[in-house]
């Protein structure tokens, strides 16, 4: 049993290497020790105190996002909940206020749930995933990363350092919503992102629909089919394939039947307001709060 | 007393003593406490809901390093207990009944140990035939779940038939008659589930002996009731009992009743050495006697065509659970609210209280009425909207009135009903118009208060400062809290020279505990009743020093004056000085309790459920809600409210008491909800999947007082307030679903999907 404060990266890889798990926010790995879903690992290495991975910079090719970065910062960073607002949508949902101050971005990625909130809008993104270890390091598209619930390929002494998103195209942007029964501490029952792009003419120049909830792992489809149709007929026809899609489980939180359903309303809704988004109008962080479920107030 | 006393009384907000405490952290609850050598309890629970027990062995269990005891049925006196029926034991005996059903308890050196020797302790089990549905359990060929259950101890007018725990019915007039007269008969049949009271204080219990006495910290709202029960069981008198109440992190009624206390004392004596038992909050959902009980409702109503109700028919079966805790009197509970504070003058209600292999029933605020309220007022929807009247009107035209006789041939003075309905409906806007998306719900509802003894001690010392030691426990109402200010106002101080010393059996006198709205209710009584002694020491220790009359002699604003004199005057604190040095000021106060109403209709557990509307409470809700129609979600945008609680002495404690209870009952409207597997085991026995609301979700919420003073109810006119506003939120928030789907959602919660499943069935009918 061991317990290591890792101050660098290096460090956290060495102690990874010989078998310690990483914890950071500890927003799923202690919950769920508490909750005895697994005991927690016997060797541990925080990596809370590893700055480098805490910052949101740049690139040429868009933007890298260190995996310790909050919900909280993602939610707030002026170019995060603008130009890849899909992903602010969903950070804004994860938990309480408190879980967003504490929870990161690599943690809920690499947890795997299918219920995450910001899977699917990082697919949709095509955003890549950088696994680091002793042995080096490389880069993962998200949608191979997640194997199973709550399983990914990445190797145990790997380590999620940072998130890459490609710089969306002009005319182009994302949204995320989820169906949710109250307005805190909740867990997807469905959830849809989308991101679309937008020929000048206003109809769709890519489509692309991923799902939450509704599949081992978040379901992701281009919808090539519907490139240069008008944004309500991709909509209508993206809640069409979203339903067919969708391998729903009845459970305590619904029944397949309603989550079908639902998961067909919530894609709709993804694609409309991704659509507003390409075309340049603002729709606040979440779109839940300002047109989806329940509606505003 | 003075009106300007009462007008200080009404109108001065303060804030509460224990509240500092509660927000910084500085507060100490049972789990808090550390005594050394401490052991840590935990239960073998039965897992199964109903099976006989073939084996049960301990033995390895008590072999384990650091187990200090194991105890079982056989470690404990022979005694079957309840408050109304004796159907239960501390530990199963044969056979178990539901899941959360204790079978064994460990106590060890740590959580760990305990777990293991509770994993270790051997149970096997015949499977009996489960009782999981609550209609079905009062047919003649359903299984039983006590079948020797004539030998039981219950009171002399029990009358035990099969499943039926308990029976209850109201009649009046000619109801068969009346319905074959009337224009329009409307029936409707709903059904709630159950849910829970979910505290955020899992309970907790500390136990430790000093030679043949016990101690016993519990988080408990009903100290003299808990130890009744340990006396009870554990076959000890009550002076060697003790019970202390640390803070309490809330209880809505499900820290009523008599819980582990003696089991975590046996496990103490057993072991000897201090014993903590702390709940999980899987526990928390699992175990305790303490439920909101699902109920089914059938309703008959016959209207003439000018919307007069003629006659009310209404048969309720309320899912009992496996033993009757304090449930007993529910069906008299819920037969009084399926008739609802209408004006009718023919009626049959009857209510049964039916066994099942679920978790037991029991006091979660207002017990019955928020379901039966719920089912009652969409009832009352579906009658007005065939009649093609307003649902507004209809109930202002059918609710009962001042001096007007109700449904069960009771009368209540001078009540607010009808100005509830006109300032809740102003309030939210009622009839202006509205995006086709939103509604507003309307739904009226009544609550009885609760009259009882009590009692209560005041003493002020030699610095000017008083404690009172009350008898009277706080669970998070603010009525103990409240205290402060009668006695405050009856000796002419301020509420914050008065310490509150609560709660220690062996200290303070007799009360019923936070149950039952009754705090303030019956405990002000006491407390104005120990003041008032001390106020007539207080005069005549002025009249000696001032030379003047003692009935001349005026306590205010910190001093005793003469009258009209105020300049010839004397400090309370200096009279406190001088008594110290001779007759101490020490008051005490009990004072008979109201008088109870009269009896109504037939019922085989007493007759506490009806008697208790000498002083009701009435209100009305007004709910304008938001639906998704694709999604059947529904968010609720603004909740208005009157209350006729009587006069209001706290208003900053009773503003508190309206929100909390509105924000329950939203949950219990649209989220909360016990659902079970087909072995009657709960599928969501946890925070993630029982969806309790929270702050997020609050709507803004109006809240209106219709104050009028009650004559024979509580202090100052008051009648008791802290359940009556969890009372006629669902009902409104269904009101409003059915306007917006063009039919009442029959299932309470009206979850989600439940809203949606009802609007597809409207569309494909």
């Amino acid at each position: 049993m061991s317990f290591t404060i890792a101050h660098t990266v290096d460090e956290a890889l060495a102690a990874m290497a010989a078998g310690a798990r990483a914890i950071a926010g500890g927003t799923d790995l202690v919950v769920g020790a508490r909750h005895g879903k697994a005991a927690l690992p016997g060797n541990l290495v925080a990596i809370d105190r590893l700055t480098e991975l805490k910052s949101v910079t740049t690139t040429k090719d868009g933007v890298s996002i260190g995996a310790l970065v909050t919900h909280h910062d993602i939610e707030m960073h002026p170019l995060l909940s603008t130009s890849y607002a899909g992903l602010a949508d969903g950070s804004a949902l994860v938990g309480s206020p408190s879980t967003r101050h504490i929870g990161t971005l690599g943690g809920n990625i690499m947890n795997a749930s299918p219920a995450m909130d910001t899977g699917a809008p990082l697919a949709v993104m095509r955003a890549e995933i950088e696994l680091r270890s002793v042995r080096g390091s490389r880069r993962v598209p998200i949608e191979e990363l997640w194997t199973a619930p709550g399983k990914t390929s990445a190797q145990p002494d790997e380590l999620c350092v940072a998130i890459h998103i490609p710089a969306p195209a002009t005319r182009s942007n994302s949204a995320y919503v989820r169906l949710e029964y109250r307005r805190a501490m909740e867990i997807a029952v469905v959830g849809a992102a989308a991101f679309v792009a937008l020929n000048d003419d206003g109809t769709i120049a890519a489509l692309r629909v991923g799902l939450t909830a509704v599949s081992p792992t978040i379901f992701t489809g281009d919808l090539v089919g519907q490139i240069g149709r008008s944004v309500s007929d991709a909509a209508e026809n993206a809640a069409k394939v979203s339903m067919e899609q969708a391998t729903p489980i009845s459970d305590v939180r619904a029944s397949d039947s309603y989550r079908r359903h639902t998961v067909g309303v919530m894609a709709r809704r993804a694609v409309e307001a991704a659509a507003r988004r390409a075309a340049g109008e603002t729709i606040a962080i979440p779109v839940n709060r300002a047109i989806g479920i329940g509606a505003a107030s | 007393m003075t009106p300007s006393a009462t007008a200080q009384a009404t109108t001065r907000r303060f804030v509460r003593a224990d509240g500092p405490d509660k927000v910084t952290g500085s507060g100490r609850y049972t789990a808090d406490l550390s005594l050394t050598g401490t052991l840590v309890a935990k239960f073998r629970y039965a897992q199964v809901s109903h099976a006989r027990i073939t084996k049960l062995d301990v033995s390895a269990a008590r072999a384990m390093p650091g187990v200090f005891a194991v105890i079982t049925d056989a470690d404990v006196p022979d005694v079957r207990f309840g408050p109304m029926v004796q159907d239960r034991r501390l530990f199963a005996r044969d056979v178990v009944r539901f899941e959360g059903e204790i079978v064994a308890a460990v106590a060890a050196v740590d959580a760990e140990t305990a777990q293991r020797a509770v994993d270790a302790i051997v149970v096997e089990y015949s499977p009996l035939p489960i009782v999981n549905d609550v209609e079905s359990a009062l047919s003649p060929d359903s299984p039983l779940v006590h079948e020797d259950w004539a030998d039981y101890g219950a009171p002399g007018v029990m009358v035990r038939n099969r499943n039926d725990a308990s029976y209850a019915s109201i009649a009046k007039g000619d109801v068969d008659k009346a319905l074959a007269e009337a224009d329009f008969v409307v029936r409707s049949h709903y059904e709630s589930d159950g849910c829970h009271a979910a505290p955020i204080e899992p309970r907790a219990v500390v136990a430790q002996w000093e030679g043949n006495k016990v101690t016993i910290w519990t988080s408990t709202q009903v100290p003299f009731d808990a130890r009744a029960g340990v006396c009870e069981t554990l076959e000890l008198p009550s002076s060697r009992v003790r019970i202390i109440v640390p803070h309490l992190g809330g209880g809505f009624g499900g820290k009523c009743g008599f819980h582990y206390e003696a089991h975590v004392a046996a496990l103490a004596r057993i072991a000897k050495r201090p014993v903590k038992l702390v709940f999980s909050r899987r526990e928390e959902f699992l175990a305790p006697d303490k439920r909101r009980e699902g109920i089914v409702y059938d309703f008959e109503t016959g209207v003439k065509a000018d919307g007069t109700i003629i006659a009310r028919k209404a048969r309720l079966v309320i899912d009992n659970g496996a033993y009757t805790a304090d449930a007993g009197f529910f069906s008299q509970l819920a037969a009084m609210h399926a008739l609802g504070p209408y004006k009718i003058p023919n009626v049959l209600s009857e209510a049964h209280l039916a066994y099942t292999n679920h978790q037991p029933s029991g006091s979660v605020r207002a017990p019955t009425a928020p379901q039966t309220c719920w089912a009652l007022e969409s009832h009352t929807d579906e009658v007005a909207n065939k009649l093609g009247m307003d649902p507004v009107a209809f109930r202002k035209l059918n609710a009962v009135d001042s001096n007007v006789e109700g449904p069960s041939g009771q009368t209540y003075g001078e009540i607010g009903v009808q100005q509830c309905i006109d300032a809740a409906t102003a309030a939210a806007g009622y009839g202006k118009p509205l995006a086709d998306d939103e509604a507003i719900g309307v739904a009226i509802g009544w609550w009885p208060s609760f009259a009882s003894a009590s009692g209560a001690y005041i003493k002020i010392d030699g610095d000017g400062s008083g404690q009172i030691i009350t008898g009277a426990q706080e669970c998070g109402t603010g009525a103990v809290m409240t205290l402060r200010q009668l006695a405050a106002d009856e000796l002419g101080m301020q509420p914050e020279d008065f310490e509150l010393v609560y709660q220690d059996t062996s200290a303070a006198p007799y009360d019923m505990g936070a149950t039952g709205s009754q705090t303030l209710f019956n405990n002000g009584r006491a407390v104005i009743a120990a003041a008032g002694q001390i106020a007539d020491q207080l005069r005549e220790l002025a009249a000696n020093k001032l030379e003047a009359a003692a009935a001349d002699i005026v306590l205010a604003d910190g001093m005793a004056h003469v009258a009209g004199s105020p300049d010839r005057g004397v400090a309370i604190a200096k009279l406190a000085a001088t008594a110290a040095n001779g007759e101490l000021l020490i008051g005490h106060g009990s004072g008979p309790p109201p008088p109870a109403a009269k009896a109504v209709g037939n019922t085989c557990v007493g007759d506490i459920g009806m008697t208790a509307w000498r002083a009701p409470q009435f209100s009305c809700h007004a709910v304008r809600v938001r639906l998704d129609r694709e999604t059947g979600v529904v968010r609720v945008l603004r909740v208005s409210t009157a209350h006729d609680s009587g006069t209001i002495i706290n208003h900053t404690g009773a503003q508190g008491q309206v929100e909390g209870g509105v924000m329950m009952g939203i949950g219990q409207a649209l989220t909360e909800g016990t659902k079970y597997d087909d072995q009657a085991r709960q599928r969501n026995a946890a925070l993630l999947e029982y969806k309790l609301q929270t702050c997020a979700d609050a709507p803004p919420i109006d809240v209106q007082f219709v104050e009028i003073y009650t004559p024979d109810a509580g202090p100052r006119g008051a009648k008791s307030l802290a359940e009556a506003p969890n009372v006629a939120t669902a009902a409104a928030i269904g009101n409003a679903i059915a306007k917006l789907v063009g039919s009442p959602v029959r299932r309470l919660p009206m979850t989600a999907e439940r809203v949606w499943e009802t609007i597809n069935a409207g569309n494909a009918s």
